[in-house]
């Protein structure tokens, strides 16, 4: 099998492998907990355990930084209800986007503009979550850390409370860390 | 092995397609997963992170810290395999062959390759010398590898791709750990690293590696080669975060390599067919110490200023020696308004170098100071907000060597639904020749006598490649990608990309003058000079495919196939005309790699790396005919096993199958061409 192949053998080993994917592929839909479902999963919960400040909208909207990382996975929440509001997925790339935003998600590979995110959000209510390392430490509202084989989460409560959020106890008690005082 | 059949095919397809519709695990996981049982759950740790590319519109491949430790590799283009559009051959026990997209060679000069934004391609030979270690692997965050032109951000020579390599931030190095291995044919490497935090903004970290391997087997006649490789790196990190968003980072990084070859050059009075080889031993070493400060201002506008000072060697041991200081700074400015995401930049290159050398090369320029100036300006301008995006740019370049290039670039970026992404992309670049090939002249080849001629016809001949009448200038590439990427379900992603490519005034040679060399009494040799000119032109069609599929909680698959086709235009300048002949059999058609990661539970490891390519016909220096380079396909298992938290012990086997082979022989610079043999690694990696 492992001679140095030649055309035919190419052509043989291509339908081999394709085969081999094809069925490997179809076993593959039924398994959950990656690692960016379960981020995705955390994203919509946050928005069941913090509190805006009340507003008439009738949706609520996650928006997604820069590279697109998590969107696959999100894909399958769009347009349920979470708190009684529609839930959107949308990207966003600029400071004009943030006004439509509940919550912002900025990927580690995006680590260069945290802090131009966290600029153009300030002051307004919006959650940003994150998971790089180190950015509750950073001035971010919610940091994803990846703690063993988990995925854990620590609350900076200082900014929280800057954009006006309230995170629910049973939130700040599941944290792993909670950062700045308690309300 | 039977074949599969056709309908075998079918039959999983079909299977394949039901089991899309009628699964309803496509949709979002577990709804009612409350936060409770989220901070619970087990995440499959073969799951990649941040790797999903859904929304760049170019052909992108993210290799992970993990994908790095799992591939057992301890040379940097070892990991590089993996990546569908980049061909690596290994040469010897150090020297590698690596490009993106075709033109493979020694020094394969279409590559960028960056290291924090700072560039490793060195400016004297136009390459990347591959056998020094640029920095531990241990210390690198993720490698970001884009094929095709990024020569509108990254300046001439990103011309087939960029290598963009990300270190891991001090902050996440705190504390010690000691690795090391040890591995058939006197493979070893030992790193060590140490780091703080001195506050919560600032930490620091410092690591040393050592690498050394025994020399390998000569093909022809099993005997020992000389490369003997020995190779040190140490690298310092100093981040600090102040205020504002802004944050300062500095590297200091040197490093050393020792390797030695045997170059045949020394014509054989009893058997003229064949010259005998002779030892040398190569020393490269570099030392940059560099500094980044970022900073965001009141309006928003994100910048990035970088400045690094560097000096680098590369020596053959009384025969040449080249060295050269550098300077870079590089500003980068990014503003985001209303639909326009705007990038800018400007930088600055001085490169001072001094050359000396004797017999096989002499330089026209001892020495020579080559500026490098260049702006960029880049637009990615939301046409419809979710949709579709068009991106465009160019960068314009002046080097004192070259004169001015332009690199314009254009991307159309559509995305109909969240999970699937149709790109495509024009692009325009330009490569300089490097300092070598304008001022070098070297004898790159031999012919023996052909007794058969009368004198002095039957005179062995030496071709000495040499610059030309006429300067050389830019060679230019212009071409279209297109790619298209699927996230089919959660746990399935592809990644397509097709483009063509046409190549201008690329450098090849033309017949020069004639003389007689007096080698010694008894040995004359005639002399065939070579011109180099801007004489070549050619086409290059490739498509790149990978496929990464989590397949359990435990096992994930990941397929790359990549076929390349070079068709270079036919030319009434014979030697022109040969080397691009010679271009085109050079690379392989199709290479393959199949990586298979297998957690067997939560602290053993075991995965499995299929990878082949097809063969291919190269010039072997200094002789001018052609030799095969047969195609191979081997496989690489590694198990991993995790005593505690901190302390892994790790098992390797590399190039397990398959008959004994050559991966590469190189035209240009002589060499001998040594056996890929199979090496078994122990290695242990302890933190604390």
């Amino acid at each position: 099998m492992f001679r140095a192949f030649g055309p035919g053998s190419t052509r043989r080993l291509c339908r081999w492998i394709t085969a081999a994917l094809l069925t490997v592929a179809s076993f593959a839909f039924a398994q959950p907990d990656s690692e960016p479902q379960i981020e995705a999963a955390y994203l919509v919960n946050f928005m069941k355990y913090v509190e805006w400040p009340a507003t008439t909208r009738v949706t609520t909207t996650i928006c997604l930084f820069g590279r697109d990382t998590l969107g696959p996975s999100l894909a399958g929440y769009e347009g349920r209800s979470v708190g009684g509001k529609e839930l959107i997925i949308r990207r966003a790339n600029s400071p004009d986007d943030m006004q439509h935003c509940q919550l912002v998600f900025i990927p580690d590979v995006e680590e260069a503009r945290i802090g131009a995110v966290l600029r153009w959000v300030a002051g307004m209510p919006v959650l940003v979550v994150s998971d790089t390392d180190g950015f509750a430490r950073m001035g971010g509202g919610i940091e994803l850390v990846r703690n063993g084989g988990r995925v854990q989460f620590i609350v900076n409560n200082d900014a929280l409370a800057r954009a006006g959020l309230k995170p629910g106890s049973q939130m700040l008690r599941l944290a792993q860390r909670v950062i700045g005082g308690e309300r | 092995m039977s074949k599969p059949s056709n309908s075998t095919l079918t039959a999983s397809a079909v299977f394949f397609t039901f089991s899309i519709v009628f699964n309803p695990a496509i949709a979002a996981l577990d709804d009612d997963l409350s936060l409770e049982d989220l901070t619970r759950a087990e995440i499959s740790s073969v799951s990649r992170r941040s790797q999903s590319l859904s929304n760049v519109p170019a052909a992108a491949f993210i290799i992970s810290a993990d994908d790095i430790r799992r591939s057992g590799a301890l040379a940097l283009p070892d990991v590089l395999r993996m990546v569908p559009g980049i061909q690596v051959a290994r040469i010897d026990s150090g020297r590698y062959a690596v490009s993106a997209r075709g033109f493979n060679g020694r020094f394969a000069n279409k590559l960028q390759v960056l290291i924090d934004g700072r560039s490793i391609y060195d400016p004297f030979f136009s390459g990347t010398i591959w056998e020094h270690d640029p920095i531990p692997l241990e210390d690198i965050e993720r490698i970001e590898v884009i094929r095709g032109a990024g020569a509108a951000m990254w300046g001439v020579n990103a011309v087939n791709g960029v290598i963009n390599i990300i270190s891991r931030h001090s902050r996440t190095q705190t504390g010690g750990m000691l690795a090391s291995t040890l591995g058939s044919n006197g493979q070893g490497q030992v790193y060590a690293r140490a780091g703080a935090s001195l506050d919560a903004d600032t930490s620091w970290k410092i690591s040393v590696q050592g690498r050394h391997a025994e020399p390998s087997k000569q093909a022809a006649n099993d005997e020992r080669s000389e490369d003997r490789l020995n190779n040190s790196v140490v690298d310092f990190r100093f981040d600090k975060a102040l205020a504002a968003g802004s944050d300062l980072s500095i590297w200091a990084n040197a490093g050393h390599s020792s390797l030695g070859d045997l170059y045949p050059l020394t014509p054989n009075l009893l058997n003229p067919a064949v010259l005998l080889p002779i030892t040398v031993a190569q020393k490269t070493s570099t030392q940059t110490l560099g500094a980044r400060y970022r900073w965001l201002t009141d309006r928003g506008v994100e910048s990035s200023l970088q400045a690094s000072l560097g000096n680098a060697s590369a020596g053959l041991e009384n025969a040449f020696e080249e060295s050269h200081t550098r300077f870079d700074i590089d500003y980068q400015g990014r503003f985001t308004i209303a639909d326009h995401d705007l990038l800018w930049g400007a930088s600055h290159r001085t490169v001072s170098d001094e050359v000396w050398s004797r017999y096989v090369v002499d330089i026209a320029k001892g020495e020579f100071t080559q500026h490098t100036s260049g702006i960029f300006l880049h637009d990615n301008w939301t046409l419809i907000p979710e949709r579709l995006q068009l991106g465009f740019g160019a960068r314009w370049d002046y080097t004192n060597l070259g004169g001015g290039t332009v690199s314009p670039n254009a991307t159309l970026m559509w995305t109909p639904t969240r999970t699937d992404t149709l790109w495509a992309k024009y692009s325009r670049a330009p490569r300089m020749p490097a300092r070598a090939e304008y001022d070098v002249s070297i004898y790159t080849g031999y012919q023996p006598p052909n007794l058969a001629l009368p004198f002095p016809f039957n005179l062995p001949v030496v071709f000495r490649a040499q610059p030309g009448s006429k300067k050389l200038h830019q060679e230019t590439m212009e071409g279209v990608e297109l790619g298209y990427r699927s996230q089919l379900a959660q746990q399935f992603g592809i990644d397509l990309s097709v483009y063509r490519y046409r190549y201008s005034d690329i450098v090849s040679s033309t017949l020069g003058s004639q003389s007689v060399l007096v080698y010694n009494p008894f040995v004359m040799l005639a002399v065939q000079n070579l011109d180099r000119c801007n004489c070549g032109n050619g086409w290059l069609n490739g498509a790149e495919l990978s496929v990464d599929s989590i397949i359990s909680t435990a096992w994930r698959l990941q397929l790359s196939y990549t076929w390349t086709q070079v068709d270079m235009d036919a030319s009434s300048n014979p030697i022109a005309n040969a080397q691009g002949r010679n271009t085109e059999r050079a690379t392989p058609r199709h290479a393959v790699s199949l990586r298979s990661q297998w957690n067997l539970s939560s602290r053993q490891q075991f995965d499995a790396w299929i990878r082949g390519s097809s063969g291919s016909y190269r010039t072997l220096s200094p002789y001018t005919t052609e030799t095969r380079v047969p195609g191979y396909m081997t496989l690489d298992l590694r198990y991993a096993y995790k005593l505690t938290n901190d302390l892994e012990l790790a098992v390797t086997g590399r190039d397990l199958v398959g008959p004994r082979r050559v991966e590469f022989v190189t035209d240009y610079v002589p060499a001998t061409p040594v056996v890929i043999a199979p090496a078994v690694l122990v290695s242990a990696r302890w933190k604390f």
